[in-house]
Protein backbone atom coordinates (compact mmCIF):
# COMPACT_ATOMS: atom_id res chain seq x y z
CA UNK A 1 0.00 0.00 0.00
CA UNK A 2 1.48 3.34 -0.96
CA UNK A 3 -0.38 5.50 1.45
CA UNK A 4 -0.51 4.45 4.63
CA UNK A 5 -3.74 4.72 6.83
CA UNK A 6 -2.51 7.55 9.19
CA UNK A 7 -1.65 9.76 6.17
CA UNK A 8 -4.92 9.11 4.85
CA UNK A 9 -6.46 10.32 7.81
CA UNK A 10 -4.27 13.54 8.49
CA UNK A 11 -4.69 14.60 5.18
CA UNK A 12 -8.59 13.79 5.23
CA UNK A 13 -9.33 15.30 8.87
CA UNK A 14 -6.03 17.25 10.13
CA UNK A 15 -5.39 15.32 13.08
CA UNK A 16 -6.08 11.85 13.88
CA UNK A 17 -7.54 10.17 16.79
CA UNK A 18 -5.19 7.41 16.93
CA UNK A 19 -1.76 9.15 16.83
CA UNK A 20 -2.27 12.43 18.85
CA UNK A 21 1.12 14.67 18.44
CA UNK A 22 3.10 15.64 21.01
CA UNK A 23 5.40 18.64 19.98
CA UNK A 24 9.15 18.34 22.44
CA UNK A 25 10.25 21.63 20.50
CA UNK A 26 7.64 25.12 20.65
CA UNK A 27 8.07 28.98 21.39
CA UNK A 28 5.64 31.31 22.65
CA UNK A 29 5.17 35.06 21.94
CA UNK A 30 6.39 37.03 19.47
CA UNK A 31 10.04 37.56 18.24
CA UNK A 32 12.80 39.67 16.85
CA UNK A 33 13.14 38.55 12.93
CA UNK A 34 10.03 37.46 11.97
CA UNK A 35 5.94 37.94 11.50
CA UNK A 36 3.66 35.53 13.65
CA UNK A 37 0.02 35.66 13.19
CA UNK A 38 0.00 33.62 15.74
CA UNK A 39 1.93 33.57 18.44
CA UNK A 40 0.25 33.92 21.88
CA UNK A 41 -0.97 30.20 23.79
CA UNK A 42 -4.49 30.91 22.98
CA UNK A 43 -3.60 31.40 19.20
CA UNK A 44 -1.29 28.07 19.81
CA UNK A 45 -3.97 26.19 21.28
CA UNK A 46 -6.30 26.80 18.43
CA UNK A 47 -3.02 25.38 16.01
CA UNK A 48 -2.63 22.62 17.92
CA UNK A 49 -6.39 21.47 18.24
CA UNK A 50 -6.44 21.92 14.41
CA UNK A 51 -3.67 19.79 13.94
CA UNK A 52 -3.88 16.95 16.89
CA UNK A 53 -1.23 17.87 18.64
CA UNK A 54 -2.23 17.05 22.09
CA UNK A 55 0.88 18.97 24.27
CA UNK A 56 3.77 20.79 23.30
CA UNK A 57 6.28 21.78 25.38
CA UNK A 58 7.50 25.36 25.32
CA UNK A 59 10.49 28.32 26.05
CA UNK A 60 9.26 31.84 25.77
CA UNK A 61 10.68 33.73 23.03
CA UNK A 62 11.28 36.38 25.49
CA UNK A 63 13.13 33.61 27.84
CA UNK A 64 15.56 33.18 25.23
CA UNK A 65 16.42 37.22 25.98
CA UNK A 66 16.23 37.23 29.87
CA UNK A 67 15.40 34.28 31.87
CA UNK A 68 13.22 36.33 34.13
CA UNK A 69 10.43 35.63 31.36
CA UNK A 70 10.66 31.83 32.16
CA UNK A 71 7.86 32.55 34.57
CA UNK A 72 5.63 33.49 31.47
CA UNK A 73 5.70 29.75 30.58
CA UNK A 74 4.80 28.61 34.52
CA UNK A 75 1.50 30.90 34.26
CA UNK A 76 0.95 29.54 30.54
CA UNK A 77 1.14 25.91 32.10
CA UNK A 78 -1.24 26.76 35.18
CA UNK A 79 -3.56 28.22 32.72
CA UNK A 80 -3.51 25.35 30.44
CA UNK A 81 -2.35 22.17 31.99
CA UNK A 82 -3.64 20.20 29.65
CA UNK A 83 -1.73 21.82 26.79
CA UNK A 84 1.83 22.90 28.13
CA UNK A 85 4.56 21.75 29.63
CA UNK A 86 7.68 24.05 29.50
CA UNK A 87 11.72 24.05 29.54
CA UNK A 88 13.18 26.62 31.53
CA UNK A 89 15.94 28.77 29.54
CA UNK A 90 19.36 28.71 30.85
CA UNK A 91 21.07 32.33 29.34
CA UNK A 92 24.75 31.73 29.89
CA UNK A 93 25.87 35.37 29.76
CA UNK A 94 24.08 35.96 32.62
CA UNK A 95 25.85 32.88 35.10
CA UNK A 96 24.95 34.44 38.39
CA UNK A 97 21.77 33.97 37.83
CA UNK A 98 22.07 30.07 36.94
CA UNK A 99 22.61 29.15 40.18
CA UNK A 100 19.80 30.26 41.84
CA UNK A 101 17.63 29.47 38.97
CA UNK A 102 18.32 25.82 39.69
CA UNK A 103 18.34 25.67 42.68
CA UNK A 104 14.84 26.75 42.82
CA UNK A 105 13.80 24.79 39.74
CA UNK A 106 11.72 22.40 41.81
CA UNK A 107 9.48 24.64 43.10
CA UNK A 108 8.49 25.27 39.76
CA UNK A 109 5.77 23.09 38.27
CA UNK A 110 5.37 22.28 34.57
CA UNK A 111 9.04 22.62 34.08
CA UNK A 112 10.35 19.15 32.35
CA UNK A 113 13.85 20.60 32.17
CA UNK A 114 16.44 23.36 30.51
CA UNK A 115 16.75 24.79 27.55
CA UNK A 116 19.88 25.90 25.81
CA UNK A 117 20.33 28.38 22.41
CA UNK A 118 23.80 28.20 22.40
CA UNK A 119 24.10 28.93 18.93
CA UNK A 120 22.23 32.35 19.75
CA UNK A 121 23.73 32.91 23.64
CA UNK A 122 26.98 32.37 21.90
CA UNK A 123 28.47 29.83 24.66
CA UNK A 124 29.71 26.44 23.68
CA UNK A 125 26.80 23.33 25.30
CA UNK A 126 30.48 22.74 27.06
CA UNK A 127 31.13 25.59 28.86
CA UNK A 128 31.44 25.39 32.77
CA UNK A 129 28.56 28.31 32.35
CA UNK A 130 25.83 25.52 31.83
CA UNK A 131 27.29 22.68 34.60
CA UNK A 132 25.25 23.76 37.32
CA UNK A 133 22.03 23.08 34.81
CA UNK A 134 23.57 19.89 33.20
CA UNK A 135 24.59 18.39 36.85
CA UNK A 136 21.31 19.27 38.08
CA UNK A 137 19.09 17.49 35.20
CA UNK A 138 21.65 14.35 35.51
CA UNK A 139 20.96 13.91 38.66
CA UNK A 140 17.21 14.38 38.24
CA UNK A 141 17.14 12.40 34.93
CA UNK A 142 15.45 15.72 33.28
CA UNK A 143 15.21 16.64 29.90
CA UNK A 144 17.86 18.91 28.13
CA UNK A 145 16.28 20.59 24.98
CA UNK A 146 19.59 22.03 22.71
CA UNK A 147 19.52 23.79 20.05
CA UNK A 148 21.77 22.08 17.82
CA UNK A 149 23.71 22.90 14.63
CA UNK A 150 26.03 20.92 12.10
CA UNK A 151 29.61 22.29 12.43
CA UNK A 152 28.75 25.04 14.84
CA UNK A 153 31.71 25.87 17.70
CA UNK A 154 28.55 26.18 19.90
CA UNK A 155 26.18 23.17 19.49
CA UNK A 156 27.39 20.70 16.82
CA UNK A 157 26.42 17.54 17.00
CA UNK A 158 30.29 16.34 18.38
CA UNK A 159 29.64 18.60 21.18
CA UNK A 160 26.50 16.83 22.06
CA UNK A 161 28.87 13.48 22.32
CA UNK A 162 30.93 15.05 24.96
CA UNK A 163 28.21 15.98 27.18
CA UNK A 164 26.45 12.62 26.60
CA UNK A 165 30.22 10.87 27.99
CA UNK A 166 30.12 12.82 30.94
CA UNK A 167 26.29 12.85 31.74
CA UNK A 168 24.48 9.68 31.41
CA UNK A 169 21.45 10.20 33.40
CA UNK A 170 20.28 13.62 31.77
CA UNK A 171 17.85 12.90 28.46
CA UNK A 172 19.82 15.45 26.21
CA UNK A 173 17.59 16.38 23.38
CA UNK A 174 19.28 17.22 19.81
CA UNK A 175 17.02 20.65 18.57
CA UNK A 176 16.60 20.31 14.54
CA UNK A 177 19.37 17.20 14.75
CA UNK A 178 22.37 19.32 14.46
CA UNK A 179 21.15 20.46 11.52
CA UNK A 180 23.17 19.75 8.20
CA UNK A 181 25.53 17.54 10.03
CA UNK A 182 23.50 14.34 9.39
CA UNK A 183 25.63 11.51 9.76
CA UNK A 184 27.58 12.76 13.21
CA UNK A 185 23.95 13.85 14.97
CA UNK A 186 22.60 9.97 13.52
CA UNK A 187 25.63 8.43 15.23
CA UNK A 188 25.44 10.55 18.10
CA UNK A 189 21.95 9.58 18.64
CA UNK A 190 22.46 6.06 18.00
CA UNK A 191 25.68 5.54 20.41
CA UNK A 192 24.10 7.04 23.28
CA UNK A 193 21.02 5.82 24.75
CA UNK A 194 20.22 9.68 26.40
CA UNK A 195 20.90 11.36 23.50
CA UNK A 196 17.76 12.00 21.28
CA UNK A 197 17.18 13.23 17.51
CA UNK A 198 14.65 16.46 17.77
CA UNK A 199 13.05 17.05 13.94
CA UNK A 200 12.05 20.59 14.14
CA UNK A 201 13.33 22.29 11.03
CA UNK A 202 15.46 19.06 9.81
CA UNK A 203 11.96 17.27 8.80
CA UNK A 204 12.02 19.33 5.83
CA UNK A 205 15.56 17.94 4.37
CA UNK A 206 13.93 15.15 1.98
CA UNK A 207 15.02 11.66 2.99
CA UNK A 208 16.98 12.60 6.51
CA UNK A 209 14.32 11.30 8.69
CA UNK A 210 14.34 7.47 6.52
CA UNK A 211 17.86 7.65 6.83
CA UNK A 212 17.56 8.44 10.88
CA UNK A 213 15.03 5.71 11.52
CA UNK A 214 16.93 3.33 9.20
CA UNK A 215 19.91 4.27 11.36
CA UNK A 216 18.96 5.09 15.05
CA UNK A 217 15.80 4.00 15.36
CA UNK A 218 12.33 5.34 15.29
CA UNK A 219 12.48 4.98 19.04
CA UNK A 220 14.98 7.88 19.45
CA UNK A 221 13.38 10.55 17.36
CA UNK A 222 11.09 13.40 18.94
CA UNK A 223 8.72 15.82 16.64
CA UNK A 224 8.83 19.59 17.25
CA UNK A 225 7.67 22.40 15.28
CA UNK A 226 8.99 26.08 16.92
CA UNK A 227 5.93 26.77 17.09
CA UNK A 228 4.59 29.26 16.62
CA UNK A 229 7.53 29.36 14.01
CA UNK A 230 6.28 26.36 11.69
CA UNK A 231 2.80 24.76 11.02
CA UNK A 232 2.65 21.46 12.91
CA UNK A 233 1.09 20.10 9.45
CA UNK A 234 3.85 21.41 7.97
CA UNK A 235 6.29 18.60 10.25
CA UNK A 236 3.31 16.01 10.66
CA UNK A 237 3.53 16.03 6.58
CA UNK A 238 7.14 15.41 6.43
CA UNK A 239 6.74 12.50 9.03
CA UNK A 240 3.79 10.97 6.66
CA UNK A 241 5.36 11.23 3.89
CA UNK A 242 8.74 9.45 4.53
CA UNK A 243 9.65 5.64 3.27
CA UNK A 244 8.82 4.57 7.18
CA UNK A 245 6.47 2.58 8.54
CA UNK A 246 3.02 4.02 10.45
CA UNK A 247 4.50 2.19 13.77
CA UNK A 248 7.32 4.30 13.45
CA UNK A 249 5.27 7.21 12.98
CA UNK A 250 3.64 6.65 15.96
CA UNK A 251 7.45 6.65 17.68
CA UNK A 252 8.23 9.85 16.54
CA UNK A 253 4.85 11.90 16.75
CA UNK A 254 3.83 10.57 20.60
CA UNK A 255 5.25 7.40 21.99
CA UNK A 256 8.66 8.44 23.31
CA UNK A 257 7.43 11.74 23.94
CA UNK A 258 5.31 10.28 26.39
CA UNK A 259 7.73 7.76 27.59
CA UNK A 260 9.83 10.69 28.35
CA UNK A 261 7.95 13.35 30.18
CA UNK A 262 5.70 10.99 32.18
CA UNK A 263 7.92 10.99 34.85
CA UNK A 264 8.10 14.75 35.31
CA UNK A 265 4.24 15.51 35.01
CA UNK A 266 3.13 17.29 37.98
CA UNK A 267 -0.58 18.11 36.53
CA UNK A 268 -2.05 14.58 33.98
CA UNK A 269 -1.74 15.86 30.75
CA UNK A 270 -4.78 15.43 28.00
CA UNK B 1 -7.99 16.95 -5.30
CA UNK B 2 -5.57 17.62 -7.97
CA UNK B 3 -2.22 18.77 -7.05
CA UNK B 4 0.23 20.40 -9.80
CA UNK B 5 3.58 20.70 -8.11
CA UNK B 6 5.30 24.01 -9.66
CA UNK B 7 8.66 23.26 -8.58
CA UNK B 8 10.14 19.43 -9.16
CA UNK B 9 13.52 18.83 -10.52
CA UNK B 10 15.27 15.72 -11.20
CA UNK B 11 17.96 14.12 -12.97
CA UNK B 12 22.02 13.78 -11.46
CA UNK B 13 23.18 17.09 -9.46
CA UNK B 14 26.57 17.63 -8.88
CA UNK B 15 25.86 17.60 -5.28
CA UNK B 16 24.07 14.33 -4.27
CA UNK B 17 21.01 15.24 -2.44
CA UNK B 18 19.98 12.56 0.23
CA UNK B 19 16.77 11.33 -1.74
CA UNK B 20 16.02 12.30 -5.68
CA UNK B 21 15.09 11.30 -9.31
CA UNK B 22 17.64 10.33 -11.19
CA UNK B 23 15.36 9.80 -14.01
CA UNK B 24 11.86 11.51 -15.43
CA UNK B 25 10.44 8.00 -14.67
CA UNK B 26 11.68 7.64 -11.13
CA UNK B 27 10.43 11.40 -10.86
CA UNK B 28 7.00 10.17 -11.61
CA UNK B 29 7.48 7.14 -9.29
CA UNK B 30 7.89 9.96 -6.27
CA UNK B 31 4.85 11.80 -7.89
CA UNK B 32 2.89 8.60 -7.18
CA UNK B 33 3.97 7.93 -3.76
CA UNK B 34 3.11 11.69 -2.85
CA UNK B 35 0.13 11.41 -5.13
CA UNK B 36 0.96 14.67 -6.83
CA UNK B 37 -0.33 14.49 -10.33
CA UNK B 38 1.21 16.71 -12.48
CA UNK B 39 4.70 19.15 -12.32
CA UNK B 40 6.53 21.83 -14.01
CA UNK B 41 9.99 20.48 -13.43
CA UNK B 42 13.73 21.46 -14.61
CA UNK B 43 17.09 18.58 -15.18
CA UNK B 44 19.44 19.53 -12.20
CA UNK B 45 22.32 19.88 -15.22
CA UNK B 46 19.83 22.64 -16.37
CA UNK B 47 21.07 24.38 -13.45
CA UNK B 48 24.66 22.47 -12.60
CA UNK B 49 26.05 22.00 -16.45
CA UNK B 50 25.49 24.89 -19.35
CA UNK B 51 21.80 25.37 -19.80
CA UNK B 52 22.64 24.34 -23.75
CA UNK B 53 23.61 20.45 -22.07
CA UNK B 54 20.99 20.76 -19.75
CA UNK B 55 17.86 22.09 -21.73
CA UNK B 56 18.26 19.53 -24.38
CA UNK B 57 18.48 16.65 -21.57
CA UNK B 58 14.95 18.11 -19.99
CA UNK B 59 13.33 17.70 -23.31
CA UNK B 60 14.55 14.55 -24.44
CA UNK B 61 13.86 12.99 -21.01
CA UNK B 62 10.48 14.49 -20.14
CA UNK B 63 8.89 13.98 -24.19
CA UNK B 64 7.39 10.55 -23.44
CA UNK B 65 5.35 12.03 -20.37
CA UNK B 66 2.13 14.11 -20.03
CA UNK B 67 2.49 14.65 -16.68
CA UNK B 68 5.53 16.30 -16.81
CA UNK B 69 5.62 20.27 -18.25
CA UNK B 70 9.20 21.58 -18.97
CA UNK B 71 11.08 24.86 -18.34
CA UNK B 72 14.16 26.06 -20.31
CA UNK B 73 17.14 28.06 -18.58
CA UNK B 74 17.32 31.07 -20.07
CA UNK B 75 20.87 32.72 -20.59
CA UNK B 76 21.59 36.50 -22.33
CA UNK B 77 21.32 36.06 -25.99
CA UNK B 78 23.75 38.31 -26.88
CA UNK B 79 26.30 34.69 -26.83
CA UNK B 80 24.18 33.19 -28.79
CA UNK B 81 24.64 29.76 -26.89
CA UNK B 82 21.14 29.18 -26.55
CA UNK B 83 20.52 30.20 -30.68
CA UNK B 84 18.47 32.81 -31.97
CA UNK B 85 15.20 34.68 -29.94
CA UNK B 86 13.64 32.77 -33.16
CA UNK B 87 15.24 29.01 -32.50
CA UNK B 88 13.96 29.12 -28.85
CA UNK B 89 10.88 30.66 -29.38
CA UNK B 90 10.38 27.97 -32.26
CA UNK B 91 11.67 25.11 -29.71
CA UNK B 92 8.76 26.08 -27.30
CA UNK B 93 6.30 26.00 -29.64
CA UNK B 94 7.44 22.51 -30.99
CA UNK B 95 7.91 20.92 -27.24
CA UNK B 96 5.26 22.87 -25.70
CA UNK B 97 7.33 25.16 -22.98
CA UNK B 98 5.45 27.65 -21.43
CA UNK B 99 7.68 28.62 -18.77
CA UNK B 100 11.50 29.88 -18.25
CA UNK B 101 13.85 29.75 -15.24
CA UNK B 102 16.61 31.40 -14.29
CA UNK B 103 19.83 30.41 -12.22
CA UNK B 104 22.44 33.19 -12.32
CA UNK B 105 24.26 31.96 -9.91
CA UNK B 106 25.69 29.19 -11.43
CA UNK B 107 25.37 30.24 -14.82
CA UNK B 108 26.75 33.79 -14.05
CA UNK B 109 24.98 36.67 -15.33
CA UNK B 110 23.26 39.63 -14.76
CA UNK B 111 19.16 39.83 -14.70
CA UNK B 112 19.27 43.38 -15.93
CA UNK B 113 17.00 44.84 -19.11
CA UNK B 114 20.83 45.42 -20.55
CA UNK B 115 21.35 41.76 -20.30
CA UNK B 116 18.22 40.19 -20.85
CA UNK B 117 15.89 42.19 -22.74
CA UNK B 118 14.78 40.66 -25.96
CA UNK B 119 13.86 37.57 -23.46
CA UNK B 120 12.03 40.17 -20.66
CA UNK B 121 10.19 41.65 -23.86
CA UNK B 122 9.18 37.96 -25.01
CA UNK B 123 8.00 36.99 -21.58
CA UNK B 124 5.74 39.95 -20.82
CA UNK B 125 4.52 39.97 -24.29
CA UNK B 126 3.49 36.29 -24.16
CA UNK B 127 2.67 35.88 -20.81
CA UNK B 128 5.31 33.50 -20.27
CA UNK B 129 6.52 32.98 -16.17
CA UNK B 130 9.67 33.23 -15.10
CA UNK B 131 10.49 31.04 -11.42
CA UNK B 132 13.65 31.71 -9.67
CA UNK B 133 14.36 30.50 -6.54
CA UNK B 134 14.84 33.01 -3.84
CA UNK B 135 18.69 31.55 -2.98
CA UNK B 136 19.81 32.74 -6.50
CA UNK B 137 21.79 36.01 -6.82
CA UNK B 138 23.97 37.71 -8.96
CA UNK B 139 25.89 40.74 -9.57
CA UNK B 140 26.32 41.24 -6.33
CA UNK B 141 22.73 41.34 -4.94
CA UNK B 142 20.20 38.41 -4.00
CA UNK B 143 17.21 36.99 -2.15
CA UNK B 144 14.84 39.60 -2.58
CA UNK B 145 16.51 42.40 -3.11
CA UNK B 146 17.13 40.85 -6.17
CA UNK B 147 13.39 39.87 -6.96
CA UNK B 148 12.78 43.75 -6.47
CA UNK B 149 15.12 45.18 -9.09
CA UNK B 150 13.81 42.31 -11.84
CA UNK B 151 10.26 43.60 -10.78
CA UNK B 152 11.57 47.61 -10.72
CA UNK B 153 13.24 46.91 -14.07
CA UNK B 154 10.12 44.76 -15.24
CA UNK B 155 6.86 45.43 -13.74
CA UNK B 156 4.72 43.16 -16.08
CA UNK B 157 6.99 40.20 -15.60
CA UNK B 158 5.22 37.09 -14.40
CA UNK B 159 7.56 36.29 -12.10
CA UNK B 160 6.93 32.98 -9.54
CA UNK B 161 9.35 33.06 -6.15
CA UNK B 162 10.26 29.22 -5.36
CA UNK B 163 11.62 28.27 -1.86
CA UNK B 164 11.46 31.41 0.12
CA UNK B 165 12.40 29.90 3.38
CA UNK B 166 10.75 29.43 6.59
CA UNK B 167 12.73 32.12 8.58
CA UNK B 168 9.89 35.48 8.19
CA UNK B 169 10.00 36.27 5.18
CA UNK B 170 6.50 38.08 5.11
CA UNK B 171 8.14 41.18 6.28
CA UNK B 172 10.19 40.86 2.75
CA UNK B 173 7.64 39.65 0.46
CA UNK B 174 4.81 41.35 1.37
CA UNK B 175 5.41 44.60 0.10
CA UNK B 176 6.43 43.29 -2.96
CA UNK B 177 3.28 41.34 -3.44
CA UNK B 178 1.36 44.72 -2.71
CA UNK B 179 3.16 46.25 -5.47
CA UNK B 180 3.12 43.81 -8.18
CA UNK B 181 0.79 42.41 -9.47
CA UNK B 182 2.32 39.46 -11.07
CA UNK B 183 4.44 38.80 -8.81
CA UNK B 184 3.81 34.78 -7.39
CA UNK B 185 5.30 32.77 -4.52
CA UNK B 186 5.15 28.56 -4.23
CA UNK B 187 4.54 26.93 -1.05
CA UNK B 188 7.41 24.42 -0.89
CA UNK B 189 8.86 26.08 2.20
CA UNK B 190 6.12 28.44 3.27
CA UNK B 191 5.78 26.73 6.52
CA UNK B 192 4.97 29.74 8.92
CA UNK B 193 1.86 28.51 11.00
CA UNK B 194 -1.45 30.30 9.81
CA UNK B 195 0.75 31.50 6.72
CA UNK B 196 -1.37 30.58 4.27
CA UNK B 197 -4.42 31.63 5.52
CA UNK B 198 -3.29 34.93 6.69
CA UNK B 199 -1.83 35.61 3.41
CA UNK B 200 -4.85 34.10 1.64
CA UNK B 201 -7.21 36.51 3.60
CA UNK B 202 -4.77 39.58 3.10
CA UNK B 203 -4.57 38.69 -0.72
CA UNK B 204 -6.45 36.20 -1.89
CA UNK B 205 -5.18 32.79 -3.11
CA UNK B 206 -4.20 33.78 -6.76
CA UNK B 207 -0.65 34.54 -5.79
CA UNK B 208 0.25 31.42 -4.20
CA UNK B 209 1.77 27.61 -6.50
CA UNK B 210 1.70 24.52 -4.51
CA UNK B 211 5.39 23.53 -5.12
CA UNK B 212 7.47 20.96 -3.01
CA UNK B 213 11.12 21.75 -3.82
CA UNK B 214 11.66 18.04 -4.50
CA UNK B 215 13.97 16.59 -4.15
CA UNK B 216 15.98 18.69 -1.65
CA UNK B 217 12.94 19.05 0.43
CA UNK B 218 10.14 16.54 1.32
CA UNK B 219 7.06 17.14 -0.56
CA UNK B 220 4.87 15.88 2.12
CA UNK B 221 5.34 18.96 4.42
CA UNK B 222 3.51 21.05 1.64
CA UNK B 223 1.25 18.76 0.45
CA UNK B 224 -0.41 18.40 4.32
CA UNK B 225 0.07 22.61 4.87
CA UNK B 226 -1.98 22.98 1.96
CA UNK B 227 -4.94 19.97 2.94
CA UNK B 228 -4.67 21.74 6.31
CA UNK B 229 -4.57 25.19 6.11
CA UNK B 230 -7.90 27.06 7.12
CA UNK B 231 -9.23 28.37 3.64
CA UNK B 232 -12.09 27.68 1.53
CA UNK B 233 -12.03 24.29 -0.65
CA UNK B 234 -12.04 26.90 -3.58
CA UNK B 235 -8.97 28.74 -2.31
CA UNK B 236 -7.30 25.43 -1.89
CA UNK B 237 -7.79 24.32 -5.22
CA UNK B 238 -6.21 27.53 -6.93
CA UNK B 239 -3.43 27.21 -4.82
CA UNK B 240 -2.93 23.71 -4.91
CA UNK B 241 -3.39 23.33 -8.84
CA UNK B 242 -5.61 26.41 -10.60
CA UNK B 243 -3.45 29.18 -10.45
CA UNK B 244 -0.45 27.51 -12.30
CA UNK B 245 -2.77 25.59 -14.95
CA UNK B 246 -4.08 29.40 -14.91
CA UNK B 247 -0.48 30.62 -15.86
CA UNK B 248 0.14 28.41 -18.26
CA UNK B 249 -2.88 28.49 -20.11
CA UNK B 250 -2.75 32.57 -20.83
CA UNK B 251 1.23 31.78 -22.14
CA UNK B 252 0.45 32.91 -25.88
CA UNK B 253 3.02 30.51 -28.27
Amino acid sequence: MRVSQLTKEFMKEGRSESCPVIDMHAHLGPYQGIYFPNPTSEDMIRTMDRCGVKLAVSSSHASLIDTKANLEMAKVVKKYPDMFRAYWVINPNYPERTKDEVAHFSEMEGFVGFKFLSDYHKYPITSPRYEPALKYADEKGLLVLMHTWGNSPYDSPSLVEKLAEEYRNAKLLMGHSGYGEWEKAIQVGKDYPNVYLELCAAYTVNGVIEWMVKEAGSQKILFGTDLPWFDPHYGIGCVLFSRITDEDRHDILHRNAEKLIKPHLRTSAR
Amino acid sequence: MKFFDCNMSFGTSMIRPIRYAETAQNLLEEMDYCSIDEALVYHARQRDDSPVIGNDMLLNEIEAFNRLHGTLAILPLQTEELGTMETIVRKMKERNIRAFRAFPAEHRYLMTRTSLAPLYDLMVERNIPLFIDITQSCGGISGWHLVSTILSEVPDLTLVVTEHGPWGHDRYFRPLIEKHENLHLDTSRYELDGGITDFCKKYGAVKLLFGTGYPKWNPGGPKLTLAGADITTKERRKIASGNLERLLRRVKM
